[in-house]
């Protein structure tokens, strides 16, 4: 709180204060926590978010903004490091791949105890994911490759797979992968006993207050595995906090030690403030053009092409987005193995998009795009494309609408009533580029994802391929992946325009902080501390 | 009198039909797929067959109102589709700050606005009628959301006298906490004698309550005036005057008992106008109620939600138009005389 000057009213306040406190005999003010040896004693770090914290509270269902929370109460058996590109041990001690990469087997920290009080054991992990399994919510569909999983001794967990999948990839995931204490959970309630603001994590925070729609307050665990130090913080709270301004403001007052997401205008005046700074990294997050390739005009890969000469990439991206972006190279975003920036870049160049339209003997024509109408970013890029895509003889209608809308008509039954291209944002939800490659690109019977319409039957094998070696031979899933972009890159069913950038504010104060892409927003707090 | 409430409670009745299906009926007929958002982004096709069935959206049209409207009087007002918790529950949990905004932005408007519209018509045509015109039309005019603004650029950044937003500061939470009571933090401090969080949360709401005061206040002031005045010229006044009576026992007395009328009358009409003037405020100082709620709603399209606010501040609007109307029978006996 802001206590410069003593207002007019603060006079008629304590002559209140005195009155009613007379009237009072207890006192509810409590002294702050001495901390102990071992114990974290930074204060508090606040975490401000645009958008409400918690939706669900379920660890089996979580598939939103929660995860931010989530995974300071709750962890994971591995979690992607993307500075490396490697997996870090969390609650595993050790693991190990059979040769087939059917049977992984994962040895769990001995020293670990749940929010619960209860310990982690093997038959807990095994409870939880099969608990989320048969739940069937959220990313649940994550463990598909998943036939069976036993607890071979107290804390030695097996999983045997249908098929070789990178299940490293899977168990650090930031949604649908988390261990808990599933039993104590159902005896609570469920559901409805994790909805009351209740954890059954591992993590080095649990729930200790949530406020609806305003913020969720976070206690350091004393029986936390890992080990506190006093500059960590004893408690974290994130907070709701709608208008940007607002955020901007609380940020410069070091009333927030993080912001998430702040408008790319109000970005300015944040570099020139004291006390805090602007944090740049790159996100997965890609916008992704999807062209209709089962009817209309682009159906031929030539006109396709033509387009993507066509698009006006610098202008997207320095006058749109304030170079909070970087061009795309193929379909997986920068820091996800799997990305190769050898792959040729499309540049705007309307000559060979004209020439590339003869030859196809395309003499322009109309099409329609969509685009979610609550992005204004969006909104601006399909202006930019209007204009653009007429220079080659295009007429692009565009439609704004609400999601669910967008995607409503992109699984009309009749291609012809279909959009001719979309607009979306994709992430993957595990660090794993099988979620770009397959989910976007490869065949379907039914249309789940694949917006483009797109089949290709080399396209498909390539893909397969790479998911099924990637739990035992990486380099060679990369490979694959290099070669199935590649396709992309020549038939253009699709076309990641740029990776987006996160941008932080970040207090001076507020040390330790290092972006995980592969964890949208999440800071993790114990990583962190104070300066 | 009773035949006036019965005609009143059963317009009302009709007016709630009436906004439950157009609100239904916008609800179903702009572009979306509600069990595609209950999913989320990534649902396949059966899990949207799976949601509708949930959701009872594969009914008939008729059958899904009648179901909607049954719920209405059951307490089930629908399910958000974005937290998926039952909607009343939700907006019960909101209400209260709201209210706690409201009321006291009313309250100022009162205290100061009845006082300052006598003032302007015992001085009428003087600097203090001229300041409060000044006043009252910039209180009616000025954007909510930009006066909210700039009271929180000089009170917060300039002078810091006050936060910028929020309920309670985060120390104050953690270190003097509250047990919930009413929802309301100045009520339920109050009661638990929790002084500490009193001041800090009294702090805190001090900026939004003075944005929601400033239209009221306008209403208020002006009305009192122009009703003071009219009353003023009336027959009886000049009575008073000759009986000898004293200038504050004429003006307070015989004057503003008979001009409250107007006045009351706006404070109803303006107390719908807070409710839906808070969705912005809140927006500003990030205050948890109803409007943050409902904002959140909109821009996720969650219509369940969308429609049963609409029915609660219909239903508001509604309820306290009938108490304006029954306080004014009781303070005015030839309201009484007419509609009987």
């Amino acid at each position: 709180m802001n206590t410069k000057h003593k207002p007019w009213y603060a006079i008629v306040l304590v002559s209140l204060f005195l009155l009613l406190s007379a009237c009072s005999n207890d006192k509810p003010a409590k002294e702050a926590d001495t901390a102990a040896e071992g114990q974290p004693a930074g204060g508090i770090a606040v975490y401000g978010s645009h958008d409400d914290i918690m939706t669900f509270w379920d660890p089996s269902d979580s598939y939103s903004n929660e995860i931010i929370a989530m995974n300071n109460m709750y962890e994971t058996l591995l979690r992607y490091d993307t500075k490396d590109e490697s997996f870090k041990n969390i609650l595993a001690e050790t693991y190990n791949v059979s040769d087939d990469g059917l049977t992984w087997t994962f040895t769990l920290r001995k020293d670990v105890k749940f929010h619960t009080g209860n310990d982690l054991t093997a038959e807990a992990a095994k409870a939880s994911i099969e608990r989320t399994i048969e739940r069937g919510k959220g990313a649940a569909f994550i463990w598909d490759p998943v036939e069976e999983i036993n607890a071979k001794d107290t804390h030695t967990l097996e999983f045997k797979l249908s098929y070789p999948a990178a299940l490293d990839t899977i168990v650090s995931s930031g949604y649908a992968a988390f261990i808990f204490d599933a039993a104590a959970a159902e005896e609570n309630g469920g559901e409805e006993w994790f909805n009351e603001g209740n954890s059954a994590g591992t993590g080095p925070y649990s729930p200790e207050k949530w406020d609806r729609g305003s913020q969720l307050i976070l206690d350091s665990f004393d029986e936390y595995w890992g080990e506190w130090e006093a500059d960590q913080y004893q408690k974290v709270v994130f907070k709701t906090i709608q208008e940007a301004n607002t955020r901007l403001q609380m940020a410069k007052g070091g009333e927030l030690q993080f912001v998430s997401q702040l408008p790319n205008e109000l970005i300015k005046s944040v570099e020139e403030a004291d006390g805090v700074s602007v944090h740049e990294t790159e996100s997965f997050q890609q916008l992704v053009m999807m062209f209709n390739t089962e009817a209309g005009p682009l159906k031929d890969s030539k006109v396709r092409q033509a387009l993507a000469y066509a698009i006006p990439y610098d202008n997207i991206i320095q006058d749109v987005l304030g170079n909070t972006a970087t061009q795309s190279f193929g379909s997986i975003p920068a820091g996800l193995w799997g990305h190769d920036s050898s792959l040729h870049q499309y540049n705007q160049d309307l000559d060979k998009a004209k020439q590339l339209l003869e030859e196809a003997g395309v003499d322009g024509g109309e099409l329609t795009l969509t685009y979610v109408s609550s992005d204004e970013e969006e909104r601006q890029i399909a202006e930019l494309l209007k204009i653009e895509l007429a220079k080659i003889g295009f007429e692009l209608e565009l439609k704004g609408m609400l999601w669910d809308a967008q995607w409503d008509m992109s699984k009309a039954t009749n291609p012809e009533e279909r959009q001719d291209i979309l607009l979306m944002y994709w992430w993957p939800d595990y660090a794993d580029p099988y979620s770009f490659m397959k989910n976007l690109y490869a065949s379907e019977d039914e249309i789940v994802f694949n917006l483009a319409y797109y089949k290709n039957e080399q396209y498909d094998q390539l893909v397969d391929e790479a998911q099924e070696v990637a739990g035992v031979d990486r380099d060679k899933a990369i490979e694959l992946y290099k070669q199935a972009q590649q396709i992309l890159v020549e038939e253009v069913p699709g076309l990641s325009l740029y990776d987006r950038k996160y941008i932080r504010v970040i207090n001076d104060s507020f040390g330790g902080y290092e972006d995980n892409p592969a964890y949208p927003n999440v800071v993790f707090f114990h990583d962190t501390y104070k300066k | 009198m009773i035949r006036f409430l019965i005609r009143r409670i059963l317009l009302g009745i009709f007016v709630l039909f009436g906004v439950s299906l157009i609100t239904f009926l916008i609800a179903r007929v702009i572009p979306s797929e509600p069990a595609a958002r209950w999913i989320g982004p990534r649902a396949t096709a059966e899990q949207i067959a799976a949601a509708k069935v949930e959701l009872g959206l594969n009914q008939p049209l008729f059958m899904q109102y009648i179901n909607y409207i049954k719920g209405l009087f059951t307490g089930d007002w629908g399910v958000s589709i974005t937290s998926h918790q039952p909607v009343l529950k939700e907006l019960l949990i909101f209400l209260p700050s709201s209210l706690e905004i409201i009321l006291g932005g009313m309250l100022i408007a009162l205290i100061v606005g009845i006082p300052l519209g006598v003032l302007t018509a015992v001085y009428k045509e003087t600097w203090i009628d001229h300041l409060s015109r000044g006043i009252s039309i910039g209180g009616v005019s000025i954007p909510a959301f930009w006066l909210a603004m700039i009271l929180q650029l000089i009170f917060y950044q300039y002078l810091g006298w006050f936060p910028l937003g929020e309920r309670v500061s985060t120390e104050t939470a953690l270190l003097y906490p509250i047990e919930t009571i009413t929802g309301s933090n100045l009520i339920d401090s109050a009661v638990q004698g929790n002084w500490v969080y009193f001041s800090d949360a009294l702090n805190h709401s001090i900026l939004p309550m003075l944005t929601m005061a400033a239209f009221p206040l306008g209403v208020v002031t002006r009305m009192t005036r122009s009703s003071m005045l009219e009353v003023v010229g009336e027959e009886y006044m000049r009575v008073t005057k000759a009986f000898g009576f004293s200038s504050g026992v004429r003006t307070f007395k015989y004057a503003l008992k008979n001009a409250m009328g107007p006045t009351i009358t706006s404070l109803g009409l303006t107390f719908a106008y807070a409710l839906t003037t808070t969705f912005l405020i809140e927006s500003v100082f990030t205050w948890p109620g109803l409007g943050l709620y409902t904002s959140n709603a909109i821009l996720s399209s969650d219509y369940p939600v969308i429609m049963g606010v609409t029915i609660f501040v219909t239903a508001a609007y509604l309820i306290v138009n009938l108490l304006v109307d029954i306080t004014l029978a009781i303070l005015d006996p030839r309201i009484k005389v007419n509609v009987e």
